[in-house]
């Protein structure tokens, strides 16, 4: 039995949808007008939202983004279901964050079936602790995505079940395989040479850390261009790597090149790592305008990388329209960390930044960590 | 008594530059019926969404009650066919024995879709002959003559007559 809201200003279609879902064996609660639904889903957290898009005073596409942007609902599973039903409202309402779009008149049975396939999804993500290939870029460098890469896949290790694989995709660092005090060889550069590769070949390939997070490295020196890897390289090792390992996270490089491209199609999840700095917001926003095909996969991670104040997680959801997946403080005895090469989460877990590292792990792979 | 929603019809305007979704009432008069009757310049619309044609997915007003003035309506769309169409006609379920491709320019938007006709296609009665002021297309597209990737479809399209700059037709097999 699942716990599902819907929101919709049509009483019939409310208490038409309430007679069927109820009859499913769910538990339904109503709201005919879209601020109450909201603060309904605010305040109990249903396992999916039915919504409406044509409400007296707030759209079901407002209620979407902020039921997107708050941590509690970002994942909830959202159908938006409208009498709006043209292909500009279906791109609408799937930027808006829904998972689903239905437009009316939809049969009975239709909804129904999306709503129990849905939460079929739901469950199954549910059931893998840490899921899928989660992607952390910033277009613009200097913003620690690397690090914060290093400390998710290394607080994913520790909480998870079935593996993670770290996959350093920059081509001009190793420095994945340095912050972790390994040495980058073997490393992608070899792997790109070999033809076809299956799950045994790549193995070769990747790097053992003591924690028991595996690692796929970047070459220690820039790799000219025509040493870049390729889209279906990059494709080809992540779907490897994913039947192997239960989470996968990648570093994406700096760069919108055929790796980035490989990585954003196979991303569950893309965190955008922005700092407080306008030049960073403003390359977050154009980044977002470009890659609008996976908007939907994005979340912001705010990583303040000086001391000082930052602009509110509020005001950056304003500006960049995606949920806020994470905030990364200032954390000094990450230099140190850095110096060590041993990722904070694990040198020191109870440091202001690996405690939020733990905390955008659950959130941006639904995956409930202890402690 | 509340009515049942079977007795509204949302349907999409398209009036000067703006996108108007609304909620009309068809119990006694189906969307052509009432386009078409000579009693009344305006069209009443409940729960009004109102967008730019160029950004028409985002709803820059809503209102509870809302008039068209029908001269100015360009086209209005729907999404199932039945709804679009005289009553008798959508009841009847003859819609016509000759169908036509069909090309029409408005201002602004480009339309394509079938005029289904009870004779054989004479332009100059579809769009002059009888006191119908909206001719309607079934299956139909609208593209912004703007921006092309902006559509709106669905199964019947009524386009105002007196907007119309250009009607292109050829015979058609569905």
């Amino acid at each position: 039995m699942a716990r599902i809201l819907v929101i919709d200003d049509d009483s019939e279609y409310l208490e038409m949808i309430n007679l069927l879902l109820q009859r499913a064996g769910h538990q339904v609660a109503l709201s005919a007008e879209g601020e109450e639904g909201l603060a309904m889903a605010l305040a109990e957290t249903p396992d999916l939202v039915i919504l409406d898009v044509m409400m007296p005073g707030v759209t079901g596409y407002e209620i979407c983004r902020r039921l997107r942007s708050e941590p509690e609902t970002a994942c909830v599973p959202i159908i938006i279901l409208t009498a709006r039903g043209q292909p500009v409202d279906r791109d609408a309402a799937l930027e808006a964050g829904a998972d689903e779009y239905l437009s009316k008149p939809v049969t009975m049975t239709e909804l129904v079936e999306r709503v129990e396939a849905l939460l079929a999804d739901e469950a199954a993500v549910k059931a893998v602790p840490f899921g899928g290939v989660v992607v952390l870029m910033s277009l613009r460098g200097g913003v620690g995505t690397t690090t914060l890469a290093v400390n998710l896949a290394a607080s994913a290790t520790q909480t998870t079940q079935g593996g993670v694989c770290l996959v350093d995709l920059c081509p001009a660092s190793g420095h994945v395989a340095l912050q972790l005090g390994l040495r980058p060889e073997p490393n992608w550069s070899d792997l790109s040479r070999v033809g076809e590769f299956g799950a045994v070949a790549i193995d070769t390939y990747l790097l053992k850390h003591d924690s028991g997070l595996h690692v796929l490295a970047s070459p220690v020196f820039p790799v000219r261009g025509d040493e870049s890897l390729t889209r279906p390289v990059v494709r080809t090792a992540l779907s490897t790597l994913q039947q192997r390992y239960s989470t996968v996270i990648v570093d994406a490089p700096p760069v919108l090149d055929e790796a980035a491209v490989a990585a954003l199609e196979a991303a569950t999840t893309v965190g955008l790592v922005i700092t407080g700095e306008s030049a960073s917001i403003q390359t977050a926003v154009g980044t977002l305008r470009v890659l609008k095909t996976w908007f939907s996969k994005f979340q912001i991670v705010i990583n303040q990388v000086t001391p000082g104040t930052m602009p509110s997680s509020e005001a950056i959801e304003r500006a960049l329209k995606r949920p806020v997946g994470g905030v990364v403080p200032f954390d000094p005895a990450q230099a140190q960390a850095l110096a060590q090469a041993r990722p904070l989460v694990i040198g020191d877990p109870d440091a202001p930044m690996a405690v939020a590292v733990r905390e955008m792990t659950r959130v941006l792979a639904r995956c409930e960590v202890s402690g | 008594m509340q009515e049942s929603s079977t007795q509204w019809l949302v349907a999409d305007f398209f009036v000067q530059d703006y996108r108007i979704s609304g909620r009309v009432h068809v119990r006694y008069h189906k969307l052509a019926g009432q386009l078409n009757d000579q009693n009344t310049s305006f069209i009443q619309l409940q729960e009004v969404y109102i967008s730019n044609v160029q950004r028409p997915a985002d709803i820059i007003a809503n209102y509870m009650d809302s008039s068209l003035y029908k001269r100015n309506i360009s086209a209005a769309v729907v999404t199932r066919r039945e709804d679009g169409m005289l009553r008798e006609h959508a009841y009847g379920s003859y819609l016509g024995g000759y169908v036509y491709k069909a090309f029409i320019v408005v201002p602004a938007f480009e339309i394509t879709g079938y005029l289904r006709l009870s004779s054989k296609l004479d332009m100059r009665t579809v769009l002059t002959t009888g006191t119908d002021d909206f001719v309607i297309l079934t299956d139909g597209q609208m593209t912004s003559s703007l921006r092309p990737d902006v559509t709106f479809s669905g199964g019947a399209i009524l386009v105002n007559k007196s907007h119309i700059g250009a009607l292109c037709a050829s015979t058609a097999e569905e």
